[in-house]
């Protein structure tokens, strides 16, 4: 077990370091240029893109750019582009306000999702099996950005409340309870609808595993014992289907960075989705490339849990 | 059964605490209701948040529309897009002309290299020609002259060299020259003028300026350069010289947000942080033309410039910094407070740039990144507080969301698209207003081509296509026709130019003229070639892509050949615009409201990465360009536009499509309140100025409680 751990940790960091180089490669190699400067602009002239382009050592080979970048990023001194802020202070606050939306949202689909895959498929073809797998199908095709403005209207029209942002502006003024409670109530939207998206998704597995373990026979002879219908399906038969979910549950925590660009938009939530996706538009490559690096070392860190996770819930596996 | 439980029940927790918070948040009427101060709060929204709050450093719209209300220029722009007092209260503008003695030319019939003699020579002149001729109302400009000694000495200056960067740019290389300066004459112009040596040398003979022989003064220390002699003689030793200066007399008394009083140092300090290489200042080509700035005292500064150049002076519109907050000491100090290298410390990494302190009419409160920036007016502002209590900059990505929040009354004022505004015209809730932009949208014709070379093509494929219904039915009547590269609000512009008639039969007249025929199949053809070009823009924007079929079909009906091709933003840009490698191309030009044209239409500008892609070459043209670049009166300046205008519309390098329009809308409630000296208040309506600014007052803007209604006028 520590031999596989010490092992995997250095395959790992390998694995790190050529994402690090190909994430840079991608992203110093996409056409555009980063840079204030619009070239259309009939104010701006050729030395100042030099100027820029020397500021920011872009004017320097690939591997010395490469080398700059990693060791500004490793020493707190890398900057956005776009307004000389600390990249890691930057995305730290951004990471804070992401947080509580994929907390809520996460703990809310992991949790739904097997009772309503679970019931789903041991009443195979009933009207609520039928029901689910419609719904699901609607989440699933109809963008998540058509349902949030549906919702927002909806709720804007009728309650007559706002729903944008992390708080209703203006509040800053009112008692330290009505500021919880604001909060609170802004999370409602933004998370629930992730959350409808990822059990739409979740309890379609959650199903067809199910379905596979139903028909063994430990699930019979379970049956046969006289247990209740809850103890067989949720002790015997829900800890053998888990085993697929160890490895999903590995891969949802990159989602903390790219899982939410649109409802963070349309939200106005100030995320690290919507942070990645307007340095993209802006080229503000310290910020595109700490979040690749992050998204890459959460991947690996949740393959890490999974494999853990993997020998904990089945002592079969020996790695 | 526990996992059961757990899994059903923790959800249902986590949505009643979710749900219950719906109980204590306020409703959008209550907002309001229960909060008066809301009337005197100003909310904007805007897509994208700011990115630098720094004047000097900021070349994004969102960051100048928050800096704009922290900030004040010398100058700004009234009403009618004249230059108007900040800052500075009043102006002069002069100019200080020099050239030097020529050794060898005969000065009226003399030849003489002394100084005192040309000099009494041309205040003789003076006196005895008071004529309202243009020799004597150029003499009679003559305020001061003044000699300046021979002088010798050596100098390094740089020059483009042979070889080139990576990007294509010359690389530069220094060289070191050594001179002789003859004696020099410094006249002081009371006006600026640009034709001053052309008639001066009538005064002092044919040829004497042109003679000057600079390059035998001058002795090229760097070695390698001498095939540059000529130029270079020309830099170090120009035969003659402009220089205008403009001398600002500033406000007294006004103050910074932190209680400094503003002066001339803060000028000073502003125009050396901009030119300051450290700094990365996106402005400063705008300043390159300062040969020297002087703060003459306290409230007095004079700006000298290498060369006329007009644009200049618009460009001290930019909002002054306070000098006390951001000089190297301070610089320093905050340097060493958060730990950093002082050496490697600038004014782009000072926490100023968050939370700025200027001298506009709103102080600069709190700013949340991607979520709101917060000013306060400024109670002790030179020209009077404004009625809003508070600016409130929002940040709300979405259109659809603004309009929601616009809806429920959480924002005052968003970016609203024509059809948004559409939605709300006949509510008697709303005012709405619109207005021409700073723009057009053009299709341009390579003229290095072959096919593009003949003017009545041009003109021909300009007519072909119905540019009043691209207007109609693309742009939903939210634009007007443009015939020009100017403004149209302006008066550069020159309104009675016609715009192209659509006449399909009058162009194919005008191609059979050309000597292109209809061929068999119905194509025009010339010499046995048919005529087929490529017409391309950039993909990713509708309007464009419309106005690209509508051009294709237009001109097929006519017999002529057109492909159309949609290309990526940064490879058109990079590898059609930039390389001119393009038939036709439809594109968009923003401008500024100087009439400034150089980078854009200017024979020189036809190069690789330069603007005038679509190589437009025209003697008479370029002569004006210079001349408008050149000239400090209004009036002149507006002559030469005039003329520049008809030569472009003539040559129709450009089929000129159309100027789009911007919509807002606003509360009806929203009004003008004036206050008389007797402390009477009057509202009045708010309408857009003759140029279409309908912010121009927002100073004076204030909400009501119920729906205004205005005293007859």
């Amino acid at each position: 077990m520590l031999s596989f751990t010490i092992k995997s940790f250095f395959q790992k960091l390998l694995t790190l370091f050529f994402i690090s180089i190909i994430s840079f490669l991608v992203v110093y190699l996409a056409p555009g240029k980063p840079s204030q400067i619009d070239p259309l602009n009939p104010k701006f002239t050729p030395d100042d893109l030099i100027r820029f382009q020397k500021e920011f050592n872009l004017d320097k080979p690939l591997h010395i750019q490469y080398y700059l970048y990693y060791k500004n990023l490793f020493t707190g001194q890398l900057k956005s582009w776009k307004d000389n802020q600390p990249v890691i202070g930057k995305i730290h606050e951004r990471f804070l306000n992401s947080l509580w939306l994929f907390v809520v949202g996460t703990v809310i689909t992991w949790c739904l999702s097997f009772p309503v895959g679970i019931s789903a498929a041991i009443k195979r073809g009933s009207v609520f099996d039928r029901s689910t797998a419609f719904l699901s199908y609607v989440m699933i095709s109809v963008p998540g950005f058509f349902f949030a403005y549906i919702l927002i209207i909806f709720v804007v029209k009728t309650f007559d409340i706002p729903v944008i942002g992390m708080q209703t502006f203006g509040m800053s003024g009112a008692d330290a309870f009505y500021r919880v409670m604001d909060r609170i109530w802004h999370l409602v939207l933004p998370s629930v609808l992730g959350a409808l998206g990822g059990i739409a998704l979740l309890s379609r597995y959650v199903r067809a595993q199910m379905l596979e373990v139903i028909h063994q026979d430990y699930i019979r002879t379970a049956k046969a014992k006289g247990l209740s219908g809850d103890v067989v399906y949720y002790k015997h038969g829900f800890r053998n289907a888990l085993l697929p979910f160890v490895t999903m549950f590995g891969m949802i925590l990159p989602g903390l960075i790219g899982g939410s660009v649109i409802t963070e938009s349309i939200f106005a939530w100030p995320g690290m989705g919507r942070m990645g996706y307007e340095a993209i538009l802006a080229r503000d490559y310290p910020i595109i490339l700490t979040l690749n690096f992050m998204v890459a070392v959460l991947v690996l860190i949740g393959t890490f849990i999974s494999d853990l996770l993997y020998m904990v819930v089945d002592p079969r596996i020996r790695l | 059964m526990a996992i059961k439980k757990i899994l059903i029940l923790l959800p249902v927790i986590i949505f009643a605490v979710l749900l219950q918070s719906f109980y204590w948040v306020p409703t959008y009427d209550e907002q309001v209701k229960g909060n008066p101060h809301r009337l005197e709060e100003f909310i904007s929204a805007s897509t994208g948040d700011a990115k630098i709050l720094n004047p000097i450093l900021h070349a994004d719209a969102s960051s100048g529309s928050i800096t704009d209300q922290v900030f004040d220029g010398l100058i700004d722009r009234d009403e009618d897009l004249r230059f108007r007092g900040r800052l500075a209260e009043s102006w002069e503008i002069y100019e200080e002309a020099y050239f030097y003695v020529n050794p060898e030319a005969a000065a009226a019939g003399r030849n003489t290299s002394r100084p005192e003699i040309i000099k009494d020579f041309i205040l003789k002149q003076q006196k005895s020609n008071k004529s309202d001729t243009l020799l004597g109302r150029t003499l009679n400009n003559i305020n001061k002259i003044e000699i300046i000694p021979a002088v010798n000495g050596e100098t390094e200056i740089q020059a483009a060299g042979p070889d080139t960067n990576k990007d294509g740019f010359p690389d530069p290389v220094n060289i070191k020259v050594k001179y002789k300066a003859p004696p020099q004459l410094k006249i002081t112009l009371k006006e600026v003028d640009q034709g001053f040596f052309d008639v001066m040398e009538s005064v002092l003979g044919k040829g004497y300026f042109k003679s000057f022989p600079s390059g035998d003064l001058i002795e090229i220390l760097t070695p390698g350069h001498d095939d540059m002699k000529a130029d270079i003689a020309g830099e170090v030793l120009p035969a003659t010289e402009h220089n205008p200066v403009i001398v600002f007399h500033l406000r007294k008394g006004v103050k910074f947000h932190d209680g400094q009083e503003f002066d001339s140092g803060d000028v000073g300090f502003t125009y050396e942080a901009i030119m300051n290489p450290r700094n990365l200042s996106p402005r400063v080509s705008d300043y390159e033309p300062v040969k020297r700035f002087e703060p003459v005292d306290k409230y007095t500064v004079k700006v000298v410039y290498k060369r006329l150049y007009s644009p200049a002076f618009g460009t001290w519109g930019m909002g002054i910094l306070p000098e006390h907050l951001l000089n190297s000491e301070a610089l320093n100090k905050e340097a060493k407070s958060k730990g950093e290298d002082p050496a490697k410390f600038t004014l782009r990494d000072s926490d100023f740039n968050r939370r700025p302190v200027g001298t506009g009419p709103f102080v600069f409160r709190e700013w949340k990144s991607d979520q709101y920036i917060v000013l306060d007016r400024n109670e002790e502002y030179w020209e009077g507080a404004p009625n809003y209590k508070s600016y409130t900059f929002r940040i709300v990505p979405d259109p659809l969301t603004q309009e929601m929040e616009f809806y429920g009354g959480a924002i005052d004022s968003y970016g609203a698209e024509p059809h948004q505004v559409k939605r709300l015209k006949s509510d008697p809730k709303y005012q709405n207003f619109s207005g021409l932009s700073f723009g057009y949208t053009y299709i341009g014709y390579n003229m290095r081509r072959e096919l593009f070379k003949d003017r009545r093509v041009r003109k021909a494929l300009g007519m072909a296509v119905d540019t009043d219904k691209i207007i109609r039915y693309v742009m939903y009547n939210e634009a007007e026709r443009i015939t020009g590269p100017f403004v149209k609000q302006t008066d550069y512009y020159d309104k009675s130019i016609e715009p192209l008639p659509y006449d399909p039969d009058g162009a194919l007249k005008l191609l059979n003229d050309a000597g292109w025929k209809k061929n068999s199949e119905g194509w025009l053809e010339k010499d046995g070639k048919r005529f087929a070009f490529t017409l391309i823009t950039n993909s990713g924007n509708d309007l464009r892509k419309s106005i690209l079929t509508i051009a294709q079909d237009s001109w097929k009906k006519i017999g002529i050949d057109v492909k159309t091709d949609l290309v990526e933003w940064s490879v058109f840009i990079g590898k059609h615009v930039n390389t001119a490698n393009f038939d036709a191309l439809i594109l968009g030009w923003s401008m500024g409201i100087d009439p400034d044209l150089y980078q854009i239409w200017h024979s020189s500008q036809t190069n690789e990465n330069q603007l005038n892609f679509v190589g437009f070459k025209n003697k008479e043209a370029d002569d004006l360009i210079v001349k408008i670049r050149q000239e400090y009166d209004y009036d002149r300046q507006v002559q030469y536009c005039h003329q520049l205008h008809r030569i472009i519309s003539d040559e129709q390098p450009y089929t000129f499509l159309y100027v789009g329009k911007w919509t807002a809308v606003l509360d009806k409630k929203i009004v003008i309140l004036e206050r008389t000296p007797a402390g009477e208040e009057k509202i009045k309506k708010i309408t857009p100025t003759k140029t279409g600014s309908y912010t121009f007052y927002f100073n004076k803007w204030i909400k009501l409680a119920g729906n205004p209604r205005f005293d007859a006028e």
